[in-house]
């Protein structure tokens, strides 16, 4: 029976090949689509999921509440370290801090400098007990390795590069950042990719208290630091909940005696949110939010959800053709389970047909996707998840595209269904039919509207006035140790020799980046002020080089400790003064410290990415602080000043690796993630859309075959070829303008919320409306028309004589 | 064999409400070759439907050898259908997907034949119809009478005891028309009982008894000789 039911399944697939082809790509996008979409949201849910104390591992983070806002904080003052486990002496605590763009220098035989790597992110200074808290597997060495200062510990792809194999490395001595020795102790194998600690150098954690003020590592308690971390492990038996309320107590305790301006409050983040929660700084190379994942799987279920409406719209306008063979199957004595099975076998051969195509697909796109997810690591397409994945979509839509045709076909009755007399079914098939359409073209404008808005979005960000020149600017950074400054004029004025290069400014962070300097302050010889100020430490030519532009005052003079500020309108705003000339000559406190002049103001500039506000900003001069230097070049003869920037910078600085950074490239990189999301809405908008056409063109070539009679005689009694193809594509426009009601509050909602994770956003124009409609009318007719106008101009006769 | 009694039959559209058996009472005993005749519209088919348990009566009773079957739901007719009943339709209805031998093994499958017997019993039925050497055509690719022909293999495959044909030779011309008649005339000799319905009297006078029907009733029965 099984067998018969294959071989007509087989062979009304060959029949009907348009509608099955149609079916299968539609089918098969679909289901890829959705199979890649399940595989980076598998992916991003499995982070950190290797540790086998998962559920009980946590981070002791910061909560810092201000008058008017409270900030979160993944660090913890570096003293809370002691105080934690002298407080609960039940918990296991290990402590890590990161450090930023160091550089190791691996002694070679060639270079008399030695070989010099940066480690952007992945070198921390760790404590052995971290270790009793996270589990990683050694290749060689112990936990122990790390107790005694001067220790390092690689994992085995560091090691590799180092020094071309792991067994090379052991026992041979690096240089961290040309000043701390450091002995390779041990060896960690790789850490997985999905990992939100990316361990690649360990340093012991005795080093950083020996080396604490290269590091800005102090054992203070008003210092928060997102670098320093304090991870813990609890007891199988102990609820985080009661650790909270515990340290809520500790808490005040600790924070009472300081006396700021806000209230500190410790507590504990689960492992299983490192990952997603955005309040809190990640070492992995990025956080995802919960949202972004839920609006992906929302997606891939539409896109899969619009292949079945295919399948399930052509089949039921097929099932009117199908009725004279369910006719005689059922006068032969096939009886409704039989022809029920019969109708499910031939739409599994068609599911599984799509679904080797659409792991053909998949799998030619996994690189592409692997790509725009921004993952590290080899996918794989053939784990036990994407199979089980695979054999349930395969089940459920199967069920979903399959039953209702099956339903149907199989309840006719046998001598209607050889009559070919299907008016009642074919009445109830139509307004299922247009209910699906407007399903489909709902969810394809949505996305239109979605894809619309998110290129409008990120073109506004990337021409936004930022009040700075992001054009142009090269930033090199280095370290501020003493030797390093003593040689920053003779750089600087050789870099100036080069013809290429217009002004250099050294200082300690760029107009807009994410790494911010906050402090409270007093204004005015009065209390400190109920906010925070951001500090910039930079020379002179700050303003030039970064093309700022100065509204009152003057720029504060060169100096190698803090003499004079400048602020910027915000803060002038925020401390309720009108006029920008009323604060020059006034003062201010920073912090603990003695009281400045304020002598000049500067024009409003983003301070971070245009997610955030504008932050009230101090800018002023402390040479110590002077990391980075920021270069302003010509545009013409680009290579040949970067080469000869590069020079100087090994002469001067030979035993520091040279890394330039484009100002405009770090601006960028704030959005990545949204660039992601606009891309993945630009691809599946199109998807959607494709699936919907199919869809129509589907049904249209249908409604083709079933009119031809009726159009042959309206042609006969003298229609116009207008007016029938009016006939075709009005009942389609109608569907369209319906479903646009539908989409518009979907979509609004849906994109209004996304426009608020920024402070500077467009508005949501009625036009990325008017966009969808008329794009969606277009592309219908598009699709409809060739085939309209093919049935309009055929010859009646020849379309009579056929019925 | 078949005995039925005052059997009713209306369909009901929103304005009009058609009688189209009223109180029709007919007997057929095996092995009878019996025609219907009539003017269209009459009933004949709506009646042929009825007796190959295609559809049921709304009053009345019908007895199947003897058995009351006009009250069976649709899987109990469905069952004794494909045991007992073979149809023979004017417009053939054969299934295009399917070949020749596909076509005519389908009642077979439907009666959970094994797979060897199957082709044994199909092989000798398309010999007998003297179609064997178009077995894996599709109907498409054949005549009307050699479609025809196949119909009729279908019919018979299982053995059934009773053949029921509507205007079996409606869309034939008269030679091939003819060969149809002489097949069913075969078939009948064998111990089949053929119920046909038919517009040509040259046809009808290949029965035993042609019973000629006017607006859902029996109005005359002649009996051949
Ligand atoms: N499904 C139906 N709904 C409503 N009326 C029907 C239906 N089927 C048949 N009829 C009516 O019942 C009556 C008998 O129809 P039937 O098909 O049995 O006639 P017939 O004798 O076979 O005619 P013909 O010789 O033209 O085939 C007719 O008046 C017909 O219009
Ligand atoms: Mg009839």
């Amino acid at each position: 029976m099984f067998k018969n039911y294959l071989k007509t399944a087989w062979r009304s697939i060959v029949r009907n090949k348009a509608f099955s082809l149609i079916n299968i790509t539609g089918l098969s996008i679909g289901m890829a689509a959705s199979l890649l979409v399940f595989i980076v949201v598998q992916y991003e849910l499995s982070y950190d999921k290797f540790q086998p104390n998962y559920n009980r591992i946590y981070r002791v983070v910061t909560q810092d509440k201000f008058d008017k806002d409270i900030t979160y904080n993944a660090g913890i003052p570096v003293p809370a370290l002691k105080a934690l486990r002298a407080e609960f002496p039940h918990i296991q605590f290990g402590a890590l801090e990161s450090a930023y763009g160091s550089q190791i220098t691996v002694p070679s035989g060639k270079n008399e400098t030695g070989n010099k790597f940066i480690v952007e992110t992945g070198l921390f200074f760790i404590e052995p007990q971290l270790f009793e808290v996270f589990s990683y597997q050694w290749l060689t060495g112990s936990p122990a390795s790390l107790k005694d200062p001067n220790n390092v510990v690689l994992d085995e792809k560091t090691a590799t590069k180092y020094f071309g194999s792991w067994q090379e490395a052991m026992g041979k001595t690096v240089l961290l950042d040309n000043t701390v020795p450091l002995k390779v102790n041990g060896i960690l194998k790789n850490v997985p990719a999905n990992s939100d600690l990316p361990l690649s150098v360990l340093v012991s954690y005795e080093t950083l208290k020996q080396n604490g003020g290269a590091y800005n590592h102090f054992e203070t308690w008003n210092t928060t630091s997102s670098n320093f971390n304090i991870m813990a492990l609890l007891p199988a038996n102990v609820k985080m909940d009661d650790i909270n309320r515990a340290l809520l107590q500790f808490s005040r305790d600790q924070y009472k005696p300081l006396q700021s301006n806000s209230i500190k409050t410790n507590f504990l983040q689960p492992l299983s949110s490192f990952h997603f929660d955005r309040r809190f700084a990640s070492f992995g190379d990025h956080v995802t939010s919960k949202s972004t994942l839920l609006t992906l799987s929302l997606i891939g279920i539409f896109i899969i959800l619009m292949a079945c409406v295919n399948f399930i719209n052509l089949a039921t306008a097929l099932s009117v053709n199908r009725s004279k063979e369910v006719g005689i199957r059922k006068v032969l004595g096939g009886n409704r389970s039989q022809l029920f099975g019969q109708v499910m076998t031939e739409t599994a051969v068609i599911v599984c047909l799509s679904i080797l195509v659409s792991l053909g697909i998949a799998w030619m796109m996994l690189p592409y996707i692997k790509h725009i997810a921004s993952i590290q690591e080899q996918l794989s397409l053939f784990t036990l998840q994407t199979v089980v994945m695979v054999v349930s979509i395969g089940i459920i839509v199967t069920l979903l595209a399959g039953l209702y045709p099956s339903f149907v076909l199989s309840k006719y009755n046998p001598i209607t269904a050889l009559k070919n007399k299907m008016a009642s079914a074919g009445v109830r098939g139509v307004s299922l039919r247009r209910g699906l359409v407007i399903m489909q073209f709902t969810i394809s404008q949505v996305l239109i509207i979605a894809t619309a808005v998110a290129i409008s979005q990120m073109n506004f960000i990337s021409k936004a006035e930022l009040g700075f020149n992001k054009e142009g600017v090269l930033i090199l950074n280095g370290k501020s140790d003493s030797i390093s400054l003593s040689k920053q004029t003779a750089f600087k004025q050789q870099l100036l020799q080069i013809p290429g290069v217009q002004s250099v400014s050294f200082n300690n962070d760029a107009p807009s980046s994410d790494n911010l300097w906050s402090t409270n302050f007093g204004y005015n010889h009065q209390p400190d002020e109920k906010f925070q100020i951001s500090l910039k430490f930079t020379d002179a030519d700050y303003v030039k080089t970064f093309g700022l532009q100065l509204i009152g005052g003057r720029i504060p003079v060169e100096s190698d400790t803090m003499r004079e500020l400048m602020i910027n309108e915000t803060l002038v705003k925020d401390l309720g003064i009108k006029d920008p000339n009323e604060v020059i000559g006034k003062t201010i406190r920073i912090g603990r410290d003695q009281w400045y002049p304020i002598v000049g103001v500067v024009k409003d500039f983003k301070t971070s990415s245009l997610r955030e506000d504008i932050k009230p900003v101090v800018i002023t001069t402390r040479k110590k602080f002077y990391y980075c230097t920021g270069i302003k070049i010509r545009t013409q003869q680009l290579a040949g000043t970067q080469a000869a920037i590069q020079k100087t910078w090994e002469q001067f600085y030979p035993e520091y690796a040279y890394s330039p950074q484009f100002f405009d490239e770090n601006i960028a990189r704030f959005y990545q993630q949204e660039e992601q999301l606009s891309l993945l809405y630009k691809i599946f908008a199109g998807l959607a859309i494709f699936i919907s056409c199919l869809g129509l063109y589907g049904l249209v070539s249908f409604m083709a075959v079933q009119k031809t009679k009726e159009v042959g005689i309206r042609k006969v009694l003298g229609a116009s070829v207008t007016s029938l193809l009016q006939l075709f594509s009005k009942e389609f426009t109608v569907l369209i303008i319906v479903s646009f009601f539908i989409a518009v509050p979907v979509a609004w909602y849906m994109m209004h919320s996304w426009l608020n994770n920024f402070a500077y956003r467009i508005p949501l124009s009625i036009w990325f409306f008017i966009t969808a409609i008329a794009g969606s009318v277009v592309i219908a007719w598009i699709t409809v028309g060739y085939k309209a106008i093919r049935a309009a101009l055929a010859n009646p006769v020849k379309a009579l004589r056929s019925e | 064999m078949i005995k039925i009694r005052d059997l009713e039959k209306i369909y009901r559209t929103e304005e009009v409400e058609t009688v189209a058996l009223n109180k029709i009472s007919i007997d057929v005993k095996e092995g009878e070759f019996v025609a219907i005749m009539g003017p269209s519209g009459c009933g004949k088919s709506t009646l042929l439907n009825i007796l190959g348990l295609l559809d049921d009566p709304d009053n009345g009773s019908f007895l199947f050898n003897n058995i009351e079957v006009a009250n069976f739901n649709e899987r109990k007719r469905a069952d004794l259908r494909k045991h007992n009943i073979g149809f023979v339709f004017q417009s053939f209805n054969l299934i295009d997907e399917l070949t020749v031998f596909e076509n005519v093994e389908l009642p077979l499958i439907y009666t959970g034949v094994k797979s060897g017997d199957r082709k044994k019993r199909v092989e000798e039925v398309l010999d007998k119809m003297q179609i064997m050497h178009r077995r894996n055509h599709y109907p498409q690719q054949l005549s009307g009478g050699q479609q025809q022909r196949v119909a009729v293999a279908r019919a018979v495959v299982n053995n059934p005891k009773l053949i029921l044909a509507d205007e079996p030779t409606g869309n034939l011309d008269s030679s091939n028309g003819n060969e149809v008649m002489t097949l069913l005339t075969d078939l009948n000799e064998q111990g089949t009982t053929i119920i046909m319905v038919t517009h040509s009297e040259h046809d009808a006078r290949y029965s035993h008894r042609i019973i000629r029907m006017l607006d859902g009733q029996t109005v005359l029965e002649n009996i051949m000789v």
